[in-house]
């Protein structure tokens, strides 16, 4: 007995070991090498000297990095209060199952599964000045045509707007959660008389209270390290106007001035942990019937 | 039973209307894409809307021959697939031990792994770099592979994890009694078992895998390991006018994740909602 124990043991540290390689290679060790080379002055391959937090003083100093920190402000504002609740508003009429509803769950989601170049390649088709749909149906009522991502004033709520219409993946998640709640709850609000609407507000809404808090502090979080769709769409211009702290990081990377990259890594990580404790402190965690999200 | 007030009525319509916008904007892109890549540049410049008078492959054929187009689907197919294989591999061996075996430090092991998927990947963009050419990796496949599997890991841990919990233990013990050691429980019992989590698991690297741009942007450069995805970028600035070939291209880098998700969208939804349900 004692002998299998100690058998089991062995295969045990064998069956996780690979995880444990690849794990540390790519989450544990980059962690740690963005925590230290945020602290040196590092110039392409050359050699490195200690700079304390001379890359965080330089970084917060430069205006268009600030502007990359706004940006992503707004982007987790926009994602976590204007998707959020919409992706609720819809898993409230989905749940009520009405015709085609699991169709339309089907393919509110379908933009999730398409690679972010090709969504971001048709919507910039789709702003396009000349031959965008976009303008094209707008002067169908009147309106005048835009260059939308090309104007500083117009580009960054013309990205934003398609991303947070994209509700798909916290409607799921929604609609999952109110179709787990008990039915017997709906039934004794029906017996009091109390229709669809007034069985929402004192029903399904309080009941999904927390996997509101978990959506909308994944959302912000989301927008907190928000980069491809920009970088693709806009490449964080015109003027700075859609930059965000990733397109930043990248820029850095790009001209070999790698200590500041981490640094900004760094300030990407610490600010979308601020901002899920944040929440999680306002919101509160207290949970009728969510648990964690994968 | 219900009355068909007028209030009614039009509460109803606009319910319609405000999940017909959600449609509109998660299909007309698409729709519009799929259309304009039947039609002709010419077609395209005088009427953005518009069915094409005459449709043809012609995009299609131009797209196929000048971008490399096949070279670039295979190194996606290889990336993405060896990626798969790799992330099940590994994380339905550490699940197993996870979920099936007692030992000291399991449940900080466990949290430490899905606790990776608050971890804003983009911001190791400089040690991935690092990492990958300090071992020689650079411009290699097999470097995306490794970092599409890694990257996978928290959300791989915890669906197959959280489904191998549900396995019943009799099971095992009635393979144990039939002389089954520690492998082939894993093996003959467990593994087989959780087919349906390893599936959905799968699916969530094989759709990360396939689109990502990022990561083959920073650990690729030369055409020869060059991703679909990197390719569709490149289109534009390679050939500056030819946005119907552009289309044509986009919607061929479209099919594989609309094919997977035709086919597997019910494990999809399950696997998303896995964390959001109790049970």
């Amino acid at each position: 007995m004692k002998q299998r124990k100690r058998d089991n043991r062995l295969y045990i540290l064998m069956f996780l070991a690979p995880v444990t390689i690849l794990f540390c290679a790519f989450f544990l060790y980059p962690l740690v090498f963005t925590a230290w080379t945020s602290l040196l002055k590092w110039k392409g391959m050359g050699s490195t000297s200690f700079f304390g937090l001379g890359n965080y003083t330089k970084l917060l100093g430069d205006p268009t990095f600030r502007l990359a920190i706004k940006n992503n402000v707004v982007w987790a504002l926009g994602l976590g209060f204007i998707q959020v609740p919409l992706a609720a508003l819809v898993a409230l009429i989905l749940a009520r199952n009405p015709f085609g509803w699991r169709f339309l769950r089907t393919i509110y989601y379908l933009p999730n599964v398409i690679s972010g170049v090709a969504l971001a390649m048709v919507w910039v088709a789709m702003y396009n000045p000349q031959y965008g749909a976009i303008n094209a149906f707008l002067k169908m009522f009147g309106f005048e045509a835009r260059n939308w991502l090309g104007d500083p004033t117009t580009a960054l709520p013309a990205i934003l707007a398609q991303a947070v219409l994209y509700i798909g993946y916290f409607m799921i998640i929604l609609l999952a959660s109110i179709m787990n709640i008990s039915k017997e709850l709906y039934e004794a609000a029906e017996l009091e008389g109390a229709g669809p609407i007034l069985q929402d507000l004192y029903i399904t809404i309080p009941m999904l209270r927390g996997i509101l808090v978990t959506s909308i502090t994944l959302a912000m979080a989301y927008g907190m390290r928000h980069f491809e769709t920009s970088f693709l769409m806009t490449g964080g211009g015109p003027a700075y106007s859609t930059t965000t702290m990733g397109i930043a990081l990248y820029l850095k990377m790009d001209a070999l001035r790698f200590g500041e990259a981490s640094a900004a890594g760094m300030l990407l990580i610490v600010m979308g942990t601020i901002v899920i404790m944040l929440l999680r402190r306002f919101l509160g965690r207290e949970d009728p019937q969510s648990e964690r999200i994968s | 039973m219900k009355q068909a007030t007028p209030v009614r009525a039009l509460l109803s319509i606009a319910t319609w209307l405000f999940l017909g916008l959600f449609l509109a904007v998660a299909l007309l892109p698409l729709l519009w894409l799929l259309v304009n890549s039947f039609r002709t540049n010419l077609e395209l410049q005088v009427a953005p809307f518009g069915f094409p008078a005459q449709p043809s492959l012609e995009n299609y054929r131009n797209a196929i021959s000048m971008a490399n187009l096949p070279l670039l689907f295979m190194n996606s197919v290889i990336t993405a697939v060896g990626a798969v294989v790799v992330n099940i591999a590994v994380c339905s061996m550490a699940a197993f031990a996870l979920a099936r075996e007692t030992f000291r430090g399991r449940t900080l092991f466990h949290t430490l792994l899905t606790a990776g998927i608050l971890v804003p990947i983009i911001s190791f963009m400089v040690p991935y770099f690092t990492l990958i050419s300090a071992t020689g990796l650079y411009d290699k496949l097999v470097a995306l592979t490794l970092v599409y599997s890694a990257v996978n890991i928290p959300v791989s841990i915890f669906l197959i994890v959280s489904f191998m919990g549900t396995i019943p233990k009799e099971l095992e013990e009635a393979a144990i009694i039939d002389g089954c050691g520690f492998i082939q429980r894993f093996t003959r019992v467990v593994f087989p078992l959780s087919r349906s989590s390893l599936v959905t698991a799968g699916t969530f690297c094989f759709i990360y895998a396939w689109n990502d741009f990022v990561m083959a942007m920073i650990l690729t450069s030369s055409v020869s390991s060059r991703t679909i995805q990197l390719g569709i970028r490149f289109f534009t600035s390679q050939f500056i006018t030819d946005y119907a070939g552009m289309f044509a291209a986009i919607v061929l880098s479209i099919i594989p994740s609309v094919l997977v998700y035709i086919f597997l969208h019910d494990k999809i939804i399950s696997g998303l909602t896995a964390g959001a349900v109790k049970g």
